[in-house]
């Protein structure tokens, strides 16, 4: 039976004990047949042979127990006696213990919470009846780059009365509404939603009901409530059910509210209500076009992923035939809803950060393993002694690898309490909009891969020394009396080995931290193309009963009230300033000799006059909005760069026209004046798309954003007199989200800066544990060898001699560490390259970098071994012995 | 007669393992009964065993790596379980025969009063 085969064997015996049965009792058949026949060629009859040969052998019975006995306890008695032993010498040594065990706890801990995060995040099943059945569906054009967007209510009808691979489908649409009260108004988000959205998912309302399809197409105002909601708003009485909201202005009545456990992965509403109360949905619902809707779907029992997606591109591409050729190549792409909860970029990031936190646990365990490894050698004669007392080579293996579990367990232990603590902190964390993360936890499976690090720390931990003890006569040398001056080769060699391993680890998690940080800084240099000091940015709705054609007066007045105030530099309003996605539009441009139609992703919004003063977006050409471009005047439009070279390419766009064929402009046409720099409004990292403003007098929207470029260092001390500003002039009109523009720009890199700073910490906790390696290595050898060095001292070596002898030693090894972690680092970075900006994955700076970093706290960490080892007086070492 | 049996196993259960190690070290891989039917041969019948103790601890042995076992074929092509002697078990013979040899001249010196060293500390 091969060593390594040992253990397997004995835990594979306990299940066996059925065949083991089996095999004694061939055994004792065996030999009774053969002293049957013996005496049955002495001449004796069957009867008497068969007698007398049970007599040889003795009960039968009481031996088969006396075996059975031995094998239980052989396996129980040995195990008390190993985990009696591990704890006495773990007892023994309690620095050694307390220092590794707490080194692995870290490591376990920190792995746990950060699987856990894993967990919840992309792994648990989302809470709905038969998750794996739920998918999205979006349309797409992937000649136009345009992947899981929205669709058209009118699309969905077709795919649902043409389909066969859905149950059902439903459809939603996230908006902000204005919640009036008594007191005051504010935004609260709504999602609109078929009513067949919840029986889809399986969710049944905590309390009430939910709307039925009838009152759906009456177009009713009901509404269902969160469970959030319905404590903050109504202290979670049951009184609720039936009370009234004001939203946008107009009452509805509650009628459910739903469990205190429903997240929907891309929603977190405050309230639900039919989707029907879309404005125009009368017109809208035949619309082809107008991309409004997200689409959940439940697919057949038995139906297949690709069997669904395969049906959906065929109804795709009848239903493109239909469309003018201008508007073809559509496609409908469907998505497990498990895969919406995270983008893959988040899925990277996280997976790296695991991976990253594993390598920790890795190096951290292998330190330990050098430790225990050196520790082993050193206690030889204790081994030696065992072995000469009668224990067998393989009960001393099985000792070495309880040590290793014992000590991995113990840490696992208080892992678990790093793990609670860790998680406990995570939402401190701030990491940015991660779904799910409120279900971040400890759960079985949690549990689980925490008992799976523990053991594999534990093998790790005790195999190290106990490969050695069975490579190399470790007992051997000692039972000859030998002093071991170099202590075992083997086990040099194996440490050794862990050490280059440590750095190797280490160098990777440096490499991938080095280019996150560089990331940033190209990141952070991007010129966003607007300033963001000293302004303030806040959101003002006009109040909800106010005429569209009244709202420019009132944003005049708004922008008016407070440009006159002390502080204030100059003051702005764009109808969002950050945005998110977009829906793509048909234009039709007015070139030289005709006019050419496309579809294209772009932005609109409407601006005040002095809203690019406000925020320093230069002008190109032409000019800004003025007075001038009132309600009645020709709508005219101001383009950034990106979109003017679009529609222009080569051209010069100044008093050319183009028109939208959406509905509210009416197929006017507008005419451009201007051509300003372009922006990143969806954060640093995105390439600003093209983007068109018009005036605010020509299109107002109810809720608009107001910049405010203040004199003042920090903005936000302006924050209550600009709302009292406001309240002079409309006393309902609500202002909120009040934020400086540089936190709000910030924001958009929180979660990359969460990502850069953990991996920063875990890769410079590796190098720390990669230099106590090397550090412990040069340490134990020059205390192992000090007699040698004496001896090469008295014989006129040079002090310089050995000291660079020593430190070349540690620094051989962390240099072919070094070697194969940048290899490593180079695949891994070529992996991760999407969460890179600015930087080639081989970029040379950051490697040359963290090769420095690393060589010079190698070369310190064996510095301090060296200078013993230079200072070891001759005499003194010789007397030693 | 009972109580002969047991005395007659107690005696065993401290040598069986030398003298099945010693058995195994001389003639090579064998099974039980082989093992036993040497053990009776060797000790001229003196020590009759019953047969069946010798299994539990063979299996003592094999758990403590001295000994290892292996399914074969006998001579005359049965299915038959064969035990070989490990280094382990090499070593632990040298040491119970060690042990062996050390307590039975201390036992002879008791036997033999006035003789050795004894006399002289008595004296």
């Amino acid at each position: 039976m091969s060593r390594a085969g040992v253990f397997a064997a004995r835990l594979r015996a306990l299940f066996r004990r059925r065949r083991l049965e089996r095999e004694l009792d061939e055994e004792v058949r065996f030999h009774l047949e053969m002293l049957v026949e013996e005496n049955l060629r002495a001449g004796m009859d069957p009867v008497e042979a068969r007698y007398a040969a049970l007599r040889a052998f003795g009960p039968l019975q009481p031996m088969k127990e006396a075996y059975r006995d031995r094998r239980a306890l052989a396996l129980v008695e040995t195990l008390a006696q190993d985990i009696r032993h591990t704890l006495r010498i773990l007892r023994r040594s309690p620095g050694f213990t307390a220092a590794s065990a707490a080194v692995l706890a870290l490591a376990i801990g920190a792995n746990t919470a950060m699987f856990s995060v894993l967990n919840a995040v992309l792994l648990r099943p989302l809470p709905f009846r038969s998750p794996e059945q739920l998918v999205m569906l979006w349309s797409e054009n992937p000649s136009q780059n345009l992947r899981e967007g929205r669709s058209a209510y009118a699309n969905v009808e077709e795919w649902r009365r043409q389909s066969k691979s859905f149950t059902d489908l439903a459809v939603f649409d996230p908006v902000r509404v204005t919640l009036t009260t008594a007191v005051e108004a504010e935004q609260v988000s709504v999602a609109r939603i078929s009513p067949n959205f919840f029986p889809l998912l399986g969710v049944q309302p905590l309390l009430g009901r939910n709307f039925t399809e009838e009152e759906a197409g009456q177009r009713q105002r009901l509404a269902l409530i969160s469970h959030g909601f319905w404590r903050a708003r109504f202290g979670g009485s049951p009184g609720a059910i039936g009370a009234m909201i004001e939203l946008d202005g107009i009452p509805s009545r509650i009628i459910g509210i739903l469990p205190a456990d429903f997240e929907f992965p891309m929603l977190s509403e405050d309230v639900w209500e039919p989707h029907t109360l879309f404005p125009d949905w009368e017109t809208h619902r035949g619309v082809q076009g107008g991309d409004t809707w997200f689409v959940v779907g439940r697919l057949r029992p038995g139906v297949t992923l690709a069997q669904a997606q395969a049906e959906v591109s065929v109804i795709a591409r009848r239903l493109d035939e239909r469309l003018p050729a201008s508007r073809r190549g559509r496609g409908i792409s469907v998505v497990p809803l498990s895969r919406q909860v995270a983008g893959p970029r988040v899925r990277l990031a996280l997976w790296m950060l695991a991976g990253a936190v594993f390598c920790v646990l890795l190096i951290a365990a292998t330190n330990v393993a050098g430790l225990s490894l050196a520790r082993a050698v050193g206690r030889e004669r204790e081994m030696a002694i065992r072995a000469a007392l009668g224990a067998s080579r393989r009960r001393i293996l099985r000792q070495l690898l309880a040590e290793g579990l014992t000590l991995a367990v113990i840490s696992g232990l208080a892992g678990l309490l790093v793990a609670q603590a860790v998680i406990q902190v995570i939402p401190a964390l701030k990491p940015g909009s991660l779904a799910r993360l409120s279900e971040v936890g400890i759960d079985p499976r949690v549990l689980g891969w925490a008992l799976v690090l523990c053991l594999l720390t534990g093998i790790l931990v005790g195999l190290a020394p106990a490969t050695c003890v069975a490579q190399q006569g470790l007992i051997h040398s000692s039972l000859q009396g030998g002093r071991g001056i170099s202590g075992g080769v083997a086990a040099r060699r194996m440490r050794r080995a862990l050490v280059v391993a440590e750095f190797a680890l280490a160098i990777v998690l440096l490499a991938g931290a080095g280019l996150l940080i560089r990331s940033l800084q190209s990141i952070q240099d991007v010129d966003p193309g607007f300033r963001t000091e000293r302004i303030l940015s806040m959101q003002l709705s006009s109040p909800a009963l106010m005429a569209a054609a009244q709202r420019p007066g009132f944003c005049s007045r708004v922008l008016e009230e407070i440009e006159s105030l002390p502080g204030v530099e100059s003051a702005g309003i764009i109808g969002n300033f950050f945005i998110g996605g977009n829906p793509e539009q048909p234009v039709t441009t007015e070139g030289d000799d005709r006019a050419a139609s496309e579809r294209l992703r772009f932005r609109r919004e409407e601006v005040s006059s002095r809203f690019f003063e406000t925020v320093g977006t230069p002008l190109l050409r032409g000019r800004f909005f003025s007075a001038g471009d009132g309600p009645g005047s020709p709508r005219v439009a101001i383009l950034n760069e990106t979109m003017a070279r679009r529609l222009w390419p080569g051209r010069d766009p100044l008093a050319r026209r183009f028109k939208l064929d959406s509905g509210d402009s009416g197929g006017q046409w507008f005419t451009v004046v201007g051509v300003v720099g372009d922006m990143r409004r969806q954060g640093l990292e995105k390439e600003p798309i093209p983007q068109m403003f018009e005036p605010l007098a020509q299109n107002p929207s109810r809720l608009v954003t107001l910049l405010v470029r203040t004199s003042m260092e920090d903005p936000l001390k302006m924050a209550g007199t600009l709302r009292g500003a406001v309240r002079r002039v409309e006393k309902h009109a609500p202002v909120y989200g009040v934020m400086t523009l540089e936190d709000q720009l910030d924001s958009f890199l929180t979660q990359r800066r969460l990502q850069t700073s953990l991996l920063i910490g875990f890769s410079l906790i590796a190098l720390l544990m990669a230099a106590i390696g090397v550090y412990g290595l040069l340490h134990y050898s020059v205390a192992a060898r000090t007699q040698e060095i004496g001896i090469r001292m008295a014989m006129g070596a040079q002090a310089g001699k050995i000291f660079r002898m020593t430190i070349g030693e540690g620094l051989k090894l962390s240099l072919t560490g070094l070697v194969i972690g940048l290899v490593g680092a180079l695949w891994l970075g070529r992996v991760g390259r999407s969460l890179l900006f600015g930087v080639t994955a081989a970029d040379p700076l950051t490697f040359v970098a963290v090769s420095l970093l690393m060589l010079v706290v190698a070369a310190a960490a064996c510095f301090f071994p060296a200078r013993r080892a230079m200072r070891v007086d001759p005499v003194v070492a010789l007397r030693q012995e | 007669m009972k109580s002969d049996c047991t005395d007659k196993a107690d005696i065993l259960q401290g040598t069986l393992i030398l003298l099945v190690l010693r058995t195994l070290e001389a003639l090579g891989p064998m099974h039980g009964y082989g093992i036993a039917r040497r053990i009776e041969q060797i000790s001229r019948d003196v020590l009759q065993l019953n047969q069946g103790t010798l299994y539990p601890a063979l299996l003592r042995m094999e758990q403590e790596g001295w000994i290892a076992s292996k399914w074969g074929a006998s001579e005359k092509n049965r299915k038959a379980r064969y035990y070989s002697i490990t280094a382990a078990g090499r070593k632990r013979l040298a040491k119970e025969t060690e042990d062996w040899r050390r307590m039975s001249s201390t036992i002879e010196r008791f036997l033999c009063p006035g003789l050795g060293s004894m006399g002289k500390e008595l004296g």
